[in-house]
C-alpha cells in the first residue's frame, strides 16, 4: 500500500494533460489548485496505515489474500458494506471535504459484477479482464476515477439521435488489438489527480445505442485525453497565497472535478470491459448509482461533524451557544446529519449478495439515502449560516486582518467574546462559508445523481401493486371493485 | 516467567466517529506502560502478547472481534466510556487501564 507522499510521487511521474484557467499544467501534485484535492487523496493513504484508523481502511483481497487499501476491495458482505459507510465517514470528519476515491471503488464494484453477468450470458472475457486490472490496481494501490456521466447534448434525444453523436462517449472503431472512443465525461471527481478513468455508459439503451454500450479503462495519461479543470466558488483564494480566506486551506472544497475529453483514444481489449451489449447497460448505471448513493450518508455525514462543530465553536465564540434557539438549531443539525447516517448503514445493512459473489447495497434505501442529502445539507448549511451571522458574507479578508493600518480595526471589531482573538472567529467563518456557499452544495444536489435521477429509481423500486393490495384488504376494496 | 517482562499491545477499532478521544487515550498509554517495569508495550502485528487492549470508540464496540482477542492470552476492551463493560469517565480511562494491567 503506498502512503500519501508515494501518492504524490505517483503523480509526478505520469505527464496527463490539463488545463485550467486556460493554461496547461505542469504538475498537478505542485500547483496550489490542486494541491488541497491532492492532499485528500492523500489522506486516504495515510490514514490506512495508521493503527487508528487501519481496521475501516484496509482489508484482505479476496483475489490475492494480501492486504490492501479498503478503496480498492470488492465487498462480500454486508459488514463490507457497513464498513463502508464508516469508512467514508471517518474520512468526512478528516478531510471537510472529498476524497475523491469513492467513485472508481463503486464503479470497480459495479463493473465486477455487470461483467459477471456479460460473460455468463454471452461467454465474454470481460470479467476476467476486470479481475486482472483489479489485482494491478489493489497491488499497486491505484487510485482510479468513475467517469460516467455525459455531456448528453440534447436529453430530450437518445445518445444515437444526437445531432452531434459526440455527446455520448461512443466506439468509433473496432480493431485487432482494441477500440478507438470519442466523447467527453462530465464534472468527474478527482479527474486530475487520478492514476486513470473507470468509462462507463450514462444511461439504460437500446439496439440504436450499441456503440455507445462502451466501458473501458483509461490511463490519465492515454494520448488523447485531455482534462479540462472546472472553476469552483472562491478558486482564487486557493492561488492567492492566503490561508484563513480559504477555510480550510488543507482539502479545499469537494472533490475537484474537471471536463474528460476523450479525443479519439485507443484502448486495448484487455481494458475493455463492455463493447456493444447494449442490453446491460442499465444494470451496470444502477449499480453503480446504487453504490455510489449509498456513501452520500458517510462523507456527508462526517462533513456534518465538521460544520456541526465549527457551527457550536462559533457560537461559543459569538457569544450565542446560550440562546435556546441556537441550541435548538445545533440539536436540529444532529438529526438531520445522522438522520442521513442511519440511510446509509440501513441501506448497506439491507444489502444482498449477486450473481458474481460480491455485495450491493438495497437499492431502493440507497436512493431515499441520497435524495434525503440533496435536501438535508442545504438544511445544514442553512442552519449553520443562521447561527453564523451575516459576516459570513461580509468579513473583511485576511489581507486587511494583517495590513499594518486597518488590521487592529478588522482585529477590535470582529472580536466576539473578550477571551477569544478575532482571528479564531475569522477562520470558524471562512470555513463554514468554504463548506456552505456554492459548490460544496451544488455537489450534494447533483453528485451522484440529480433527484429526479433517485426519484426516477424510486419509481421503479417501490413495490406499488403490493401497497395497493395491502389497502385494498384493509377497506375492503378488492381488485374485483375496480374490474 | 518471573523476571520476564509482560508484552502489551493496543489495538484501534477504526475510529469512524469515536466518542471518546482514541488518540489521546492512544498516545499516553504506550508511555504510562512503558513506566511500569514489568509491562513492554509491542506492536500488535507482534506474536507472543499477553494482553492486548481494544480501543473502541463507541459502544458498538467493532475493534472487540474474535480475530484481534486471539493474538493475545488476555484482552481489555474499552468501549466508549467503559473499560470491560464498566463505566469509566474519560480523563480516567488510560488510569483503569493501567491498573488493570498491574499484577493484583
Amino acid at each position: 500500500m503506498m502512503c500519501g507522499d508515494e501518492y504524490r510521487e505517483s503523480l509526478r511521474r505520469l505527464k496527463p494533460e490539463v488545463y485550467y484557467l486556460g493554461e496547461k499544467i505542469e504538475s498537478v501534485a505542485d500547483h496550489p489548485a490542486f494541491i488541497p484535492h491532492v492532499n485528500s487523496v492523500a489522506l486516504t493513504y495515510d490514514l490506512a496505515r495508521a493503527p487508528e484508523f487501519e481496521e475501516l481502511l484496509t482489508t484482505k483481497s479476496h483475489l490475492t489474500g494480501e492486504k490492501i487499501n479498503f478503496f480498492t476491495h470488492v465487498h462480500h458482505s454486508c459488514h463490507d458494506l457497513v464498513r463502508k459507510v464508516k469508512s467514508l465517514r471517518a474520512l468526512g470528519q478528516q478531510t471537510g471535504s472529498c476524497f475523491a476515491r469513492c467513485v472508481g471503488h463503486d464503479a470497480l464494484n459495479a463493473i465486477y459484477s455487470v461483467t459477471y453477468d456479460l460473460g455468463k450470458k454471452n461467454g465474454t472475457e470481460y470479467h476476467q479482464r476486470l479481475v486482472n486490472l483489479l489485482k494491478e490496481v489493489q497491488a499497486k494501490d491505484l487510485f482510479l476515477s468513475g467517469a460516467m456521466t455525459d455531456p448528453k447534448g440534447d436529453r430530450s434525444l437518445s445518445p444515437s439521435q444526437q445531432k452531434d453523436p459526440d455527446q455520448h462517449v461512443h466506439i468509433v472503431a473496432r480493431k485487432q488489438d482494441g477500440i478507438v472512443v470519442r466523447g467527453a465525461k462530465a464534472h468527474i471527481t478527482g479527474a486530475v489527480n487520478a492514476h486513470g478513468h473507470l468509462v462507463m455508459p450514462t444511461t439504460s439503451l437500446k439496439e440504436a445505442d450499441q456503440d455507445f454500450a462502451v466501458c473501458c479503462y483509461v490511463p490519465i495519461d492515454t494520448p488523447g485525453v485531455i482534462h479540462i479543470f472546472g472553476r469552483q466558488t472562491n478558486d482564487d483564494r486557493k492561488c492567492s497565497g492566503c490561508l484563513i480566506d480559504q477555510g480550510n486551506p488543507e482539502y479545499g472544497i469537494v472533490g475537484g472535478e474537471a471536463l474528460i475529453v476523450f479525443e479519439d483514444v485507443f484502448v486495448p481489449w484487455e481494458h475493455v470491459f463492455m463493447c456493444g451489449e447494449y442490453d446491460f447497460a442499465f444494470d451496470l448505471v444502477e449499480r453503480f448509482a446504487t453504490a455510489h448513493r449509498q456513501n452520500y450518508g458517510g462523507c456527508k455525514t462526517g462533513l456534518a461533524d465538521v460544520l456541526t462543530g465549527a457551527t457550536y465553536a462559533l457560537a461559543e465564540v459569538q457569544g450565542t451557544v446560550g440562546a435556546s434557539h441556537v441550541r435548538d438549531k445545533l440539536v436540529e443539525m444532529v438529526h438531520l446529519a445522522e438522520t442521513l447516517y442511519c440511510c446509509s448503514i440501513a441501506c448497506s445493512c439491507q444489502g444482498y449478495a449477486l450473481p458474481a459473489g460480491n455485495f450491493m447495497a438495497d437499492p431502493l434505501l440507497a436512493n431515499v439515502t441520497k435524495l434525503n442529502v440533496t435536501r438535508h445539507v442545504y438544511e445544514l448549511a442553512r442552519l449553520a449560516q443562521d447561527i453564523a451571522g451575516g459576516m459570513l458574507a461580509t468579513m473583511p479578508s485576511e489581507s486587511d486582518w494583517k495590513n499594518t493600518s486597518v488590521g487592529k480595526y478588522v482585529d477590535k471589531y470582529l472580536k466576539g467574546v473578550a477571551d477569544v482573538p478575532a482571528e479564531t472567529r475569522m477562520r470558524l467563518l471562512r470555513l463554514i462559508e468554504g463548506m456552505t456557499c456554492g459548490t460544496a452544495l451544488v455537489e450534494s444536489m447533483h453528485g451522484a445523481g440529480s433527484p429526479q435521477a433517485q426519484k426516477i429509481m424510486l419509481m421503479r423500486r417501490a413495490n406499488w401493486e403490493h401497497k395497493k393490495r395491502l389497502a385494498q384488504k384493509l377497506s375492503g376494496t378488492g381488485e374485483s371493485r375496480h374490474d | 516467567m518471573p523476571g520476564q517482562k509482560r508484552r502489551v499491545s493496543l489495538k484501534y477499532c477504526g475510529s469512524c466517529n469515536p466518542l471518546i478521544d482514541l488518540s489521546r487515550i492512544g498516545q499516553v498509554l504506550p508511555a504510562a506502560i512503558s513506566q511500569e517495569t514489568d509491562l513492554l508495550f509491542v506492536s500488535a502485528e507482534e506474536t507472543n502478547i499477553d494482553t492486548i487492549i481494544i480501543l473502541c470508540g463507541c459502544p458498538r464496540a467493532c475493534g472487540n472481534k474474535e480475530t484481534i482477542r486471539a493474538r493475545a492470552l488476555r484482552c481489555i476492551v474499552v468501549a466508549g466510556e467503559s473499560v470491560d463493560a464498566v463505566p469509566v469517565a474519560e480523563k480516567d480511562i488510560s488510569t483503569a487501564i493501567i491498573k488493570k494491567l498491574k499484577p493484583k
